[in-house]
């Protein structure tokens, strides 16, 4: 099983495609729920890794 | 729940119907989304029937623009919200704690309180057709037309309410969802095991967990916009008629994924086991699915290419990056197919018809992609021909084929084949005739949303076509209601295994037994039973 | 049923039912338990519906050709910031007197975890007091152009969630005094608690958006 401090991958995935989106469009509310979306992506993916039994 | 497997607890006599309304248990509660959602079916199905039948000629026949309006408003809503989505999600109900080895889901009280949202969320969307009109802006609903000052009927506000009750139910049903198979498998079920179902359910999960909470907040700002005197929408007072589109899309975009993913994992435990080989690159598949997930919520603007307020390159280059992962899905369900003795039983019959369907919806869609195409094609038919092409000729297929394939494990009994065949080819026909016509209307440029249009503009041969076909499809479902009237008092027996199955739900009693398993077959590989039934590559022996 | 571990476990082998059950709690151990990941997966997906509230906010402010908009004295809220103050301060002491419960429960004192819990309810129940007082003293309605609906959509939800996370409290409350909760068994003390920090971390961000940096 992936560690869980490695689904927090998703969370930088995400903020990547939000930083990217911002530079090329300047757009508050888009890059305001992809940010968001890195926040919830990271927090849901962690706690499922660290929450799922081994095996 | 361990000590159940040796002492089976024997379920209380109670009345059936009292049974039915309290019920926690995932399989009733499967069977309760499967059976409202297809009464939705049938609501959504007549009010389609009653768009085409206006559209037969040009003129207006049978009903004014408004009744229209709040008809083809609410064959959407219905079709997407009361329909396909609930639907997939009772498959998800039934099947996916059956397939990891559990005996229910995580949460069963709250999985009841998902479930009994829905037909409550129905009847009051429902309701605006009497308290003087339903919801009639299109089930995007954009602003302003969907401000109080041209929307004021009460309807709109109906369909934002049950809109957020349906909502609601996905959320509760997604934390159950993904509680359930990070946390209830089997030991063995190792997350590379998972049967594909389990993994597009996981991923569809997470899309409603993360992506209807927003639209809630979009709706929840028209509510405040319309009712009290609010001006998120409203450029006049500082407000932007843009952000609508933006917040609205940012959900129904990866919605469009909620409604196909599950589908795509019925169609992959279908096909394995009717072309009597293993799924090929089953790890590809899993990561062709996250990719699809991730990637979703990234191209929410390709539906506002238009509006000129959004940046293209950026939307149209992720929009032809999803067609990626997609196309690996593709390939895969071929080479499953490849060299394999396939059974043309009718639970295969409809999956081959996503197959083809979807694939035309795909390619269709990836024209829709590019800007310049998008630009000449916006809000024509073209776009209904692409919706319904990967909605109807992939979801719709997929939950045929799906209560082909599991009907004999929830009732015992199996659906008659040649009803299913003969449904599956009306249909078939019923829906091409339906709406590959409309490709050609769209790109000869007739817009969609329109009750009337003009006899000199050539559309009339195409749209008469279009109708009789959807007269097709709507006939195409009498064999069904027979189809399963008649099994239900005496169809075929099917036992426990009938089409000899990979995954762990064809182990147990079919129906199964309130607690799900007597006891559970060693966990090896993703095909538990398959292993089983033909020693391999352990144990199991003993019994 | 063993509540510990909701788990079916292969039966091939012909173990003994302590086997089984064994097998069965090992399996489970080191995760989340169920209530706790169910209660975390929800606050992932508030956090989307507060992203959906808070990009209407920055699209509206970024469009807007000065913030806050011309016209109405009152939309300077840095002039009103007295009581929104100690309304913060009360929410953030409530979130310390929710977690000093939590570490009672852990220790198994349940009397801890009243007394805590209920100063928190307490301290909720004056947050949402004193903000209905706050929205009677200011001078500008929902329907005030983009400044007026973001605000009271913003706050107004927040507080909704205030409301809700009292009830919850108060459920809590409820079944410590019927002598629900031990050391062992609290999972819903410790969702409810995660809620309530939660609900906390929005009004800081929320606070420091529409008051600091207004």
């Amino acid at each position: 099983m992936i560690r869980p401090r490695t689904t927090l991958l998703v969370a930088v995935l995400f903020l990547a495609i939000a930083t990217i989106y911002y530079a090329l469009s300047q757009d508050a509310g888009g890059t305001t729920m992809l940010v968001a979306l890195a926040i919830g992506m990271g927090l849901l993916s962690y706690t499922l890794a660290l929450g799922s039994p081994k095996g | 729940m361990a000590t159940t497997v040796l002492t089976p607890s024997t379920a209380r006599a109670r009345s059936g119907l009292y049974d039915w309304l309290t019920t926690t248990d995932h399989k009733k509660i499967g069977i309760l989304y499967l059976a409202s959602s297809f009464l939705f079916f049938l609501v959504g199905g007549i009010l389609a029937l009653l768009v085409r039948a206006e559209l037969a000629q040009p003129g207006l026949q049978y009903m004014g623009e408004s009744a229209y309006n709040q008809f083809f408003t609410m064959h959407a809503s219905v079709m997407l919200f009361l329909f396909v989505i609930p639907m997939l999600a009772g498959f998800g109900n039934y099947v996916v704690p059956l397939m990891i080895g559990a005996p229910d889901m995580a949460f069963p009280r709250i999985n009841a309180l998902s479930f009994w949202l829905l037909p409550l969320a129905g009847v009051i969307m429902m309701l605006g057709f009497v308290l003087g009109g339903a919801a009639a802006e299109g089930w995007t609903s954009y602003s302003p037309l969907a401000n109080s000052k041209y929307s004021p009927g009460v309807g709109t506000d109906l369909w934002i309410v049950g809109l957020i009750l349906i909502g609601t139910s996905s959320i509760l049903g997604g934390i159950n969802f993904l509680v359930t198979i990070f946390k209830m498998r089997a030991p063995g079920m190792t997350m590379f095991r998972l049967p594909i179902l389990v993994w597009t359910v996981l991923v569809t999960s997470v899309l409603v967990v993360l992506g209807t909470p927003v639209l809630t907040s979009a709706l929840i700002m028209l509510f405040i916009d319309r009712n009290y005197g609010g001006a998120f929408f409203d450029p006049a007072s500082g407000g932007s008629a843009v952000l609508w589109q933006n917040v609205f899309w940012f959900y129904s975009h990866p919605a469009v994924y909620i409604m196909i993913l599950p589908a795509m994992g019925i169609v992959s435990e279908i096909i394995p086991v009717f072309s009597r080989k293993p799924l090929f690159g089953y790890k590809a598949f899993v990561f062709a699915t996250a990719a699809i997930g991730a990637l979703g919520f990234s191209v929410w603007a390709h539906h506002m290419f238009t509006t000129g307020s959004v940046y293209l390159p950026f939307f149209s280059f992720m929009t032809f990056l999803i067609a990626v992962p997609t196309g690996v899905k593709m390939f895969n369900w071929i080479a499953t197919m490849w060299k394999g003795s396939i059974q043309f039983s009718s639970a295969m019959l409809f999956v081959l018809g996503f197959l083809t369907m979807f694939l035309i919806g795909g390619i269709n869609g990836a024209f829709s992609a590019s800007v310049p195409v998008d630009f000449a094609i916006h809000d024509t038919y073209w776009i209904v021909a692409h919706i319904h092409y990967v909605l109807f000729g992939g979801s719709v297929f997929a939950v045929f084929g799906g209560l082909f394939y599991w009907f004999p494990k929830m009732f015992g009994v199996k659906l008659n084949e040649g009803l299913g065949k003969l449904q599956f080819v009306i249909m078939f026909i019923g829906f091409n005739l339906t709406f590959f016509p409309m490709h050609e209307l769209g790109v000869a440029g007739m817009p969609r949303r329109i009750a009337d249009y003009s006899p000199m503009a050539g559309w009339n041969d195409l749209n008469l076509v279009a109708t009789i076909g959807s007269i097709l499809v709507g006939v195409s479902v009498l064999p069904f209601l027979w189809n399963v009237f008649v099994s239900l008092r005496s169809g075929e027996r099917a036992g426990d295994d009938p089409w000899e199955g990979n995954t762990l739900e064809w182990a147990t009693t079919s129906p199964p037994p309130p607690y799900n398993f007597d006891r559970l077959p060693e966990i090896r590989s993703e095909r538990p039973v398959f292993d089983q039934r033909h020693g391999l590559p352990g144990p199991a022996a003993g019994h | 049923m063993t509540a510990s571990a909701d788990v079916l476990v292969p039966a091939d082998r012909g173990e003994t039912l302590e086997e089984l059950v064994h097998i069965a709690e090992e399996h489970a151990k080191g995760g989340i338990s169920n209530p706790v990941l169910g209660m975390i997966l929800f606050i992932a997906s508030e956090v989307m519906f507060f992203a959906g509230l808070f990009a209407a906010y920055f699209s509206l402010r970024a469009n807007a050709p000065v913030w806050p908009p011309a016209g109405n004295a009152e939309f300077d809220l840095r002039a009103h910031i007295a009581l929104p103050a100690v309304l913060t301060l009360m929410l953030i002491l409530s979130s310390v007197t929710c977690q000093i419960g939590i570490w009672a429960i852990r220790r198994g004192d349940r009397k801890g975890l009243m007394r805590a819990f209920t100063i928190t309810i307490v301290l909720g129940i004056l947050f949402l007091a004193g903000q209905l007082y706050d929205y009677s003293q200011l001078g500008f309605g929902v329907n005030d152009g983009v400044f007026g609906s973001t605000f009271y959509t913003l706050t107004g939800f927040h507080g909704a969630h205030v409301f809700a996370g009292v009830l919850m409290l108060g459920v809590i409350l409820y079944r410590g005094m019927a002598g629900q909760f031990s050391g062992r068994h609290h999972d819903a003390v410790e969702a409810t608690s995660l809620y309530w920090h939660f609900v906390d971390v929005v009004w800081i961000c929320l606070f420091t958006l529409l008051y600091i940096l207004n």
